[in-house]
């Protein structure tokens, strides 16, 4: 009777946190704003709600918004799983600070990342030079913008989900005589699923609501409806309409938040703790098949930040002569301290937030709110519900913590629906505690779900992504914000600056990535296991 | 199954807030600051040298708790949402393209500060105190244009030649400020109709659009490694500053801005009360400290802005950034009740 009455609100109890801080962060400031913006704009409410499918215009907008989503996800999804493939079962020297370069994207300053990407493809860039075709203005370049920033998220996961696969279920199919390609999709697939549902869920939320790069790189015409729900608040205060935007676009993605949290709990199987060791290629097909990986890795993903790096290298000692700037040295700071900050709150919040989910399905969907819900209405909502803590630290690392929680609560939503219940179960029948048997062999089991996820909350929040939504102040200024203001003014000098501290902040980003995965990697580098 | 977990987090559950309490209470000290301050809000390109900030807040006896809100119209956005709890005792950047709303927000307060009584060199509709003005022009990458032989435009009709038209990028003017400028250069040059008509011409001619200033200068202009377009909305300081921030010494801009009839927008920027604000007093002395002859040298090569005190001497690299004698602007009355329904009506010609 006990037991089931804890079974039953134990969740509850664990999910306060996480719901308090998203109540406090996210809902009432958004609830607030969309309140607002219903007193502003009293009568005709029909009309308001049916604008946005009436409009032709807006209309493309949001169906153009899932179609460059779905098209995103369809690519990586065929150009990410035999990356991860390879990645997963080959040992390369090196293997390590590919998975970690490959998170980069996620940190430079959009416009360096559009700057990069030009001087590639541009009309001016290298492919055309070499005489390869010009990408401007079209859409493949939008197109390859978003690859660009969601491959790693698919890559990511994936490799993780394939390094889970059972050895010793590999080994009987492979002796019963299956072909490597059968026992790909009868044992490796399957367990596969899960972890590229989550990928590609997350990837089609970036995409749908995305403003980012892509939109710099397809120009205009190619807005999403994130663009719209942002001119409306930030430049014509039209509360009403943008807020019923919004609510559209929740119940669209957030639609398929649940479903996905549905099939998610479905799929879900614990795994065995066998893993397949990785071993060096062997035959030549082997080795080709980690070249042509690599190659389609460094041309999607890296290429654009190696443009950036050879660029700011060739700035020579004038260029670099920002980085004894007292303002640089204030910018590493700041990105350090605030960074650190969010992301232990982010951990935190992520960790409650995946063990309180692990049953409940609606609270597995709100992980994803943050995710869903513009990040325009949420800075200015804040604003509106906080006026006396505006450009307040707390209040900034929080908001950083709210956009880079979701990806610990993923991620260590994934590791526990893998977790092997037995060796659970065996160490309770053995005597075990609850505290031991959490810190003895949850814990650590959990370990590598819990890094990937804190490596990219810590990518988000040194590359805040909405840095330029909250409001600033002159002494808090980050790299990112130090980046923007640079590129804000004509002149060469502060072009080349731009590209100098892109690269100390790529740097940072990797230094940050090695001290929270280093031994994750390396120990699976050494082939144990953790079981 | 999985109960121990649950129950072994029903326990740890205080120990977890008590963490999360710690990371907040933490790095609330970070803001720690001092009682008498002084909220200053600013758009993101507002700079002041340091060293006249402290000296500043020195001689007021004040501390500046400056605050960056986006781009000015962003910025005024956020004042009047928040005008029942104002965020600020005084605010920097409201420019003539957004007084009106501002002034039919109501959230502004006159001022008696000595520099609201001077002559300027540009005006701003009272209770706005204008600090420094400046030009939206169409920038040009004089290399580009030298090495094909090709004339520059000489008026908009010119530029709304397919063959010119294709060369140009624009800012979207919902999304920025210069591109919202030069729109309404356009249409108080034009009126609305024959405005629209030349907007439709450029969008047939196959004219660019980018999100803001950043965007276009920097990834679309021809200067730009990845950039195809060398002509760019940008301001009439502009060459100017390339000028201040080459890499080698150079003795001519590589940049030109073309003053064209109906092209040229004069953006003033002005500072003001805020209604409801703290620290009047101090929100006094700062304005008069922007209008000083100090800020006033030192604006003109950190935000390139031509100064609104009429005596203050120009710098030198000014040289090149010669001012427009013609430009044009709406009636603020117009910009106030059309302004929204303009830029709407600019989306649908060039992009829908």
């Amino acid at each position: 009777m006990r037991a089931s009455f804890q079974n039953r609100f134990a969740p509850w109890l664990m999910a306060g946190l996480p719901l308090l801080f998203l109540m406090l962060m996210l809902i009432a400031p958004v609830g607030r704003l969309l309140l607002e913006g219903a007193w502003s704009k009293p009568g005709d409410a029909a009309s308001l709600w049916l604008a946005p499918w009436q409009d032709p215009y807006l209309r493309w907008r949001m169906l153009w918004s899932a179609l460059q989503a779905a098209f995103t996800c369809g690519v990586v999804l065929v150009v990410g799983v035999p990356i991860a493939w390879v990645l997963a079962r080959f040992e390369f020297r090196g293997r390590s600070w590919v998975l970690r370069a490959l998170m980069l994207p996620f940190v430079v300053p959009t416009l360096v990342a559009a700057m990069g990407v030009l001087v590639l493809f541009g009309p001016q860039g290298w492919v055309v030079q070499w005489g390869g075709p010009s990408l401007g203005d079209t859409p493949y370049l939008l197109l390859y913008g978003n690859v660009f920033f969601n491959l790693c998220v698919l890559v990511r996961a994936a490799t993780e989900g394939l390094e889970q696969v059972s050895a010793s279920r590999m080994a009987a199919a492979r002796t019963l005589g299956a072909t490597p390609w059968r026992a790909f999709w009868r044992v490796e697939w399957p367990a596969l699923l899960p972890w590229l549902m989550s990928a590609l869920c997350l990837v089609f939320l970036y995409c749908f609501s995305g403003f980012g790069l892509a939109l710099v790189l397809g120009g205009q015409h190619y807005a999403t409806v994130e663009v719209e729900i942002y001119t409306l608040v930030a430049h014509e205060l039209q509360l009403a309409q943008a807020g019923v935007l919004a609510l559209w676009v929740l119940l669209f993605t957030g639609g398929l938040a649940w479903t996905y949290a549905w099939v998610e709990s479905r799929l879900a199987g614990p795994v065995r703790a066998d893993r397949i060791a990785r071993r060096r290629p062997q035959t030549a097909s082997q080795w080709l098949a980690l070249a042509a990986a690599l190659v389609v890795l460094v041309f999607l993903c890296l290429a654009p930040l190696v443009a950036i790096v050879m660029r700011a290298a060739q700035t020579g000692a004038a260029g670099w002569a920002v980085l004894l700037n007292p303002d640089t040295l204030d910018a590493v700071w700041n990105t350090v301290r605030f960074s650190a900050s969010a992301l232990v709150l982010a951990t935190l919040l992520g960790l409650v937030h995946a063990l309180a989910a692990q049953r409940v399905i609606w609270l597995r969907t709100l992980v994803f709110l943050p995710f869903v819900v513009s990040p325009i209405l949420v800075a200015f909502g804040l604003l509106l519900l906080y006026p006396r803590w505006t450009a307040s630290a707390p209040l900034l690392i929080a908001a950083y913590a709210l956009l880079a929680y979701p990806f610990v609560a993923k991620s260590v939503a994934a590791g526990l629906d893998a977790m092997p219940p037995h060796l659970l179960a065996a160490a309770k029948i053995l005597g075990a505690n609850p505290w031991r048997v959490f810190w003895r062999i949850t814990f650590p089991l959990l370990l590598p779900a819990l890094r990937r996820g804190m490596a990219f909350a810590a990518a988000t929040a040194v590359g805040e992504f909405a840095v330029t939504l909250f409001l600033s102040r002159p002494e808090w200024a980050t790299l990112s914000t130090l980046i923007y203001e640079h590129l804000g003014r004509p002149g060469a000098t502060h072009h080349d600056a731009a590209l100098v501290l892109s690269c100390v902040l790529m740097a940072l980003a990797l230094a940050v990535f090695m001290a929270i995965e280093r031994p994750s990697l390396r120990s699976r580098t050494d082939g144990e296991t953790y079981a | 199954m999985n109960h121990g977990i649950f129950s072994l987090f029903r326990r740890t559950h205080p120990t977890l807030i008590a963490a999360a309490l710690a990371v907040i209470v933490s790095s609330a000290s970070l803001a720690a600051d001092k009682p008498v301050e002084l909220r200053v809000l600013t758009h993101s390109s507002f700079a002041i040298p340091k060293p006249l900030l402290a000296q500043f807040e020195k001689e007021a006896g004040v501390k500046l708790r400056i605050v960056k809100a986006g781009d000015a119209g962003e910025m005024l956005n956020k004042l009047i949402l928040t005008r029942a709890a104002p965020i600020a005792d005084v605010v920097f950047g409201i420019d003539n393209a957004l007084a009106s709303k501002a002034l039919a927000a109501d959230i502004l307060e006159s001022t008696s500060a000595s520099a609201s009584q001077r002559k300027s060199a540009a005006p701003l509709p009272a209770p706005l105190v204008p600090v420094d003005y400046g030009y939206v022009t169409v920038n040009y990458d004089k290399a580009w244009f030298a090495k094909r032989s090709i004339a520059l435009p000489k008026t908009l009709d010119d530029l709304a030649q397919p063959a010119m038209a294709k060369l140009l990028v624009v800012q979207n003017p919902a999304t920025s400020s210069p591109g919202y400028a030069f729109l309404l250069a356009t249409i108080g040059a034009m009126g609305e109709e024959k405005a629209f008509d030349w907007w439709a011409r450029m969008r047939s001619g196959g004219v660019k659009v980018a999100k803001g200033w950043s965007e276009a200068y920097y990834t679309n202009f021809s200067r730009a490694e990845g950039g195809a377009y060398p002509l760019v909305i940008s301001y009439a300081t502009s060459p100017a500053a390339e000028l201040f921030y080459s890499k080698e010494k150079i003795t001519e801009p590589p940049t030109g801005s073309l003053t064209l009839a109906g092209g040229v927008f004069r953006q003033v920027e002005g500072v003001a009360l805020v209604k409801g604000g703290q620290s009047r007093m101090a929100a006094e002395k700062f304005i008069d400290f922007l209008r000083s002859n100090a800020v006033q040298q030192q604006l003109q090569t950190e935000m390139w802005m031509y100064p609104a005190e009429v005596s203050v001497a120009r710098a030198d690299v000014m040289k090149f950034a010669p001012e427009p004698t013609k430009f044009d602007t709406p009636s603020e009355k117009d910009i106030a009740e059309k302004g929204s329904a303009w830029v709407a009506r600019w989306t649908k010609v060039v992009l829908k």
